[in-house]
């Protein structure tokens, strides 16, 4: 066998599988408050073209990286003002932001460099390490501060309250609307570390290429946690990094093989019936009883 | 009872206000967005109508976009009501497509049993597609959100392989757009010009007023008597409005949602047959995309009535030719109207929300 070969794959898979990672560790944080969280998709649109466009506009991809990160957060930001607030159904919410991100990265876009369908390169990246976006590598860290402040702090604590019993909560005087936008908007800021890593060279539009739902599957396989869902991420960017490295190899048409990751996310979700269980109020707008 | 009438008509009145104000509402950030990027309002708004009613060629231009819209729109919408969120209408009009246009091709009969056939086979494409995340949404409670999303690029990986080999229509060597073999002439949709310019409406040879149009107001008189005048529809719309009183009343609520899943599916597989049957006359993999995605958006906006449906789709089709007016004549790019209807869409939701807790403090006041 070749060594380099397989120690290049299991890299290569970490940088691929990142982009879905992160943005699959943000959802655990929106669906543990209570909010589902389909506008990722969007969100990551947006931030994919902050982080270029800041970039190359001061002249540093860690500018752009804090850009991407407070643009996901405003995005996101919106969804909990809709959904939160205004108790919209949070699909109805996402799915409108998603239509809105797609225009507005286009239209920013054409404003801002003349070409509604992609950016020019941006020549600051991250540094490289072992052959990949470094960045890729601070999602091992970022993946133990998520699952520790989850549940080891009283903030992870009282984030899973809101979102399995949010009367109980609001009896203990906890902030149920303030608690939801908090998950919500941090779901937001780690699309920017989902865009860090997915491809901070160029925006094109199209690029995210439905990550943000595949990323919202994993957080579903990986039953509403952190560990699990960046393991159910890996699954998938794997296998993804398979197909890229192995198509030409493999003796099937590639279309089927570029069908793989997405039988395998309906799969995953079919075959664990009865043992995941969603916060008891997860998708449930929060209404303060009046009486 | 007059009173109690009275009252029911004041309740739908201020339900219709959320559409209306979230309308004028995006056209003003509409306007804004046009003063931000430094554009005159005026000179807007002027491009947007020479793009959608300055002629009877441009309103029939939008009212012949429309028809694949509002497939989409009562596609998701049928679903809706059950509440059902079918996002894989895409991948159902992809597919369903390629199985009418296979009828078109391979099967040989005279045009007026044809026509109907490569419709039903086209619905039966648009079912099958949406077969599984159906089936596993009832049986293993799997959310259709996800598996729609996965069955869309699936469809779209399907139908580009299909279409590239086993379905190829193109002789070896021939670098054109890859795509199906022709469609039969028995299949193709004639169109319906003739018969407006007879009525009076000078409709031009190059806009599509095919016979989809007609199956589009078949099918919508048809949604509209299985929701509001059959036993199935009344139970569509209880499951939709609450499951657990459903389920208390009796109503096999999975056997519902299963069923209005695959009609759903059966409803978006009718999408291409515009571009397919009447423009095209041929089948490819980039048929016009995205369509599914719109018809969320109609749904939303037409608040899932087959009726809300229709406006929805025309006042879409209109922001679509607004759009290309926009990026013809002005600084304004296209795709803000893409903001525009994202934005449309949450502020009707929410002026509804507002309007719907406004209602409740009103009856409550009543009942006092």
């Amino acid at each position: 066998m070749n060594f380099g070969l397989i120690l290049f794959f299991l890299v290569k898979g970490l940088e691929i599988s990142a982009p879905i990672a992160f943005a699959a560790l943000g959802a655990v944080f929106s669906e543990r408050s209570g909010v589902v969280n389909i506008a990722l998709e969007g969100i990551m649109i947006v931030t994919s073209f902050t982080i270029v466009w800041a970039s190359l506009a001061l002249n540093s991809i860690w500018m752009g990286l804090f850009f991407a990160v407070i643009a996901g957060m405003l995005i996101a930001l919106i969804h909990a003002v809709v959904s939160v607030t205004f108790k919209v159904d949070q699909i109805v919410s996402g799915v409108a932001i998603n239509i809105l991100a797609f225009g507005l990265a286009r239209f920013l876009s054409q404003k801002v460099f003349g070409q509604e369908t992609q950016t020019p390169t941006n020549p600051h990246l991250f540094p490289q390490l072992l052959g990949i976006n470094s960045m890729a590598f601070v999602l091992i860290p970022i993946a133990i501060i998520a699952w520790f402040v989850l549940y080891r702090t009283v903030f992870g604590l009282r984030l899973r309250t809101v979102g399995e019993n949010p009367e109980a909560g609001d009896t203990l005087g906890l902030n149920v609307l303030g608690l939801r936008y908090a998950g919500v908007i941090i779901s937001g800021a780690m699309c920017g570390f989902s865009a860090a890593t997915l491809f901070p060279s160029q925006w094109i539009s199209g690029m995210t290429a439905g990550r943000g739902y595949i990323a919202l599957a994993a957080m579903i396989f990986g039953r509403w946690d952190p560990i699990g869902a960046i393991l159910a991420s890996l699954l998938f960017g794997y296998a993804d990094t398979f197909r890229i490295m192995f198509e030409t190899k493999i003796p099937i048409p590639s279309q089927f093989v570029q069908m793989f990751p997405y039988i395998l996310a309906v799969v995953v979700l079919a075959g664990m019936v009865g043992k995941a269980r969603a916060p008891a109020a997860d998708g449930k707008p929060y209404e303060k009883g009046e009486d | 009872m007059p009173v109690i009438k009275f009252k029911f008509n004041k309740y739908k009145l201020l339900e219709l206000f959320a559409p209306v104000a979230g309308f004028i509402a995006s056209i003003i950030v509409l306007l804004i967005i046009v003063i931000a990027v430094g554009e005159s309002p005026g000179k807007s708004l002027v491009a947007i109508y020479k793009f959608s009613l300055s002629s009877s060629a441009k309103v029939a231009t939008i009212l012949s976009m429309s028809i694949p819209l509002f497939f989409a729109g009562i596609a998701v919408a049928f679903a809706f009501q059950s509440g059902v969120f079918n996002i894989g209408v895409e991948g159902q009009y992809y597919f369903g497509g390629l199985v009418g246009a296979m009828a078109g091709i391979y099967l040989h009969l005279p045009a007026f049993i044809h026509i109907p056939v490569v419709v039903l086979f086209s619905m039966l494409g648009g079912a099958l597609w949406a077969l599984i995340p159906a089936i596993l949404k009832v049986t293993k409670n799997v959310h259709e959100v996800i598996t729609t999303i996965m069955f869309n690029s699936i469809a779209l990986a399907f139908v580009n392989y299909l279409v590239n080999g086993p379905l190829s229509g193109l002789g070896k060597g021939k670098s054109l757009e890859p795509q199906t073999a022709k469609i039969q002439s028995t299949a193709l949709f004639g169109k319906l010009n003739g018969a407006f310019r007879f009525l009076g409406w000078n409709v031009p040879d190059y806009v599509y007023l095919d016979y989809s149009l007609i199956v589009a107001i078949i099918i919508g008189f048809l949604v509209w008597f299985v929701l509001f005048r059959m036993r199935y529809g009344f139970e569509i719309r209880a499951v939709g409005t609450s499951l657990d009183v459903s389920k208390y009343a009796g109503i096999k609520v999975k056997r519902v949602q299963l069923a209005a899943f695959i009609l759903s599916g059966a409803l978006g597989g009718l999408i291409g047959l515009q571009e397919i049957f009447a423009i095209r006359g041929y089948y490819t993999y980039s048929i016009a995309s995205g369509l599914g995605f719109d018809g969320i958006a109609i749904a939303l906006i037409g608040k899932n009535s087959p009726l809300g449906v229709v406006f929805a789709a025309v006042l879409f089709a209109f922001l679509k030719q607004a759009g290309y007016g926009l990026q013809f004549y002005t600084a304004v790019p296209n795709s803000v109207i893409y903001v525009i209807t994202g934005l449309m869409i949450l502020f009707i939701v929410v002026i509804n929300e507002v309007v719907a807790a406004y209602i409740r403090a009103l009856r409550k006041k009543e009942a006092v």
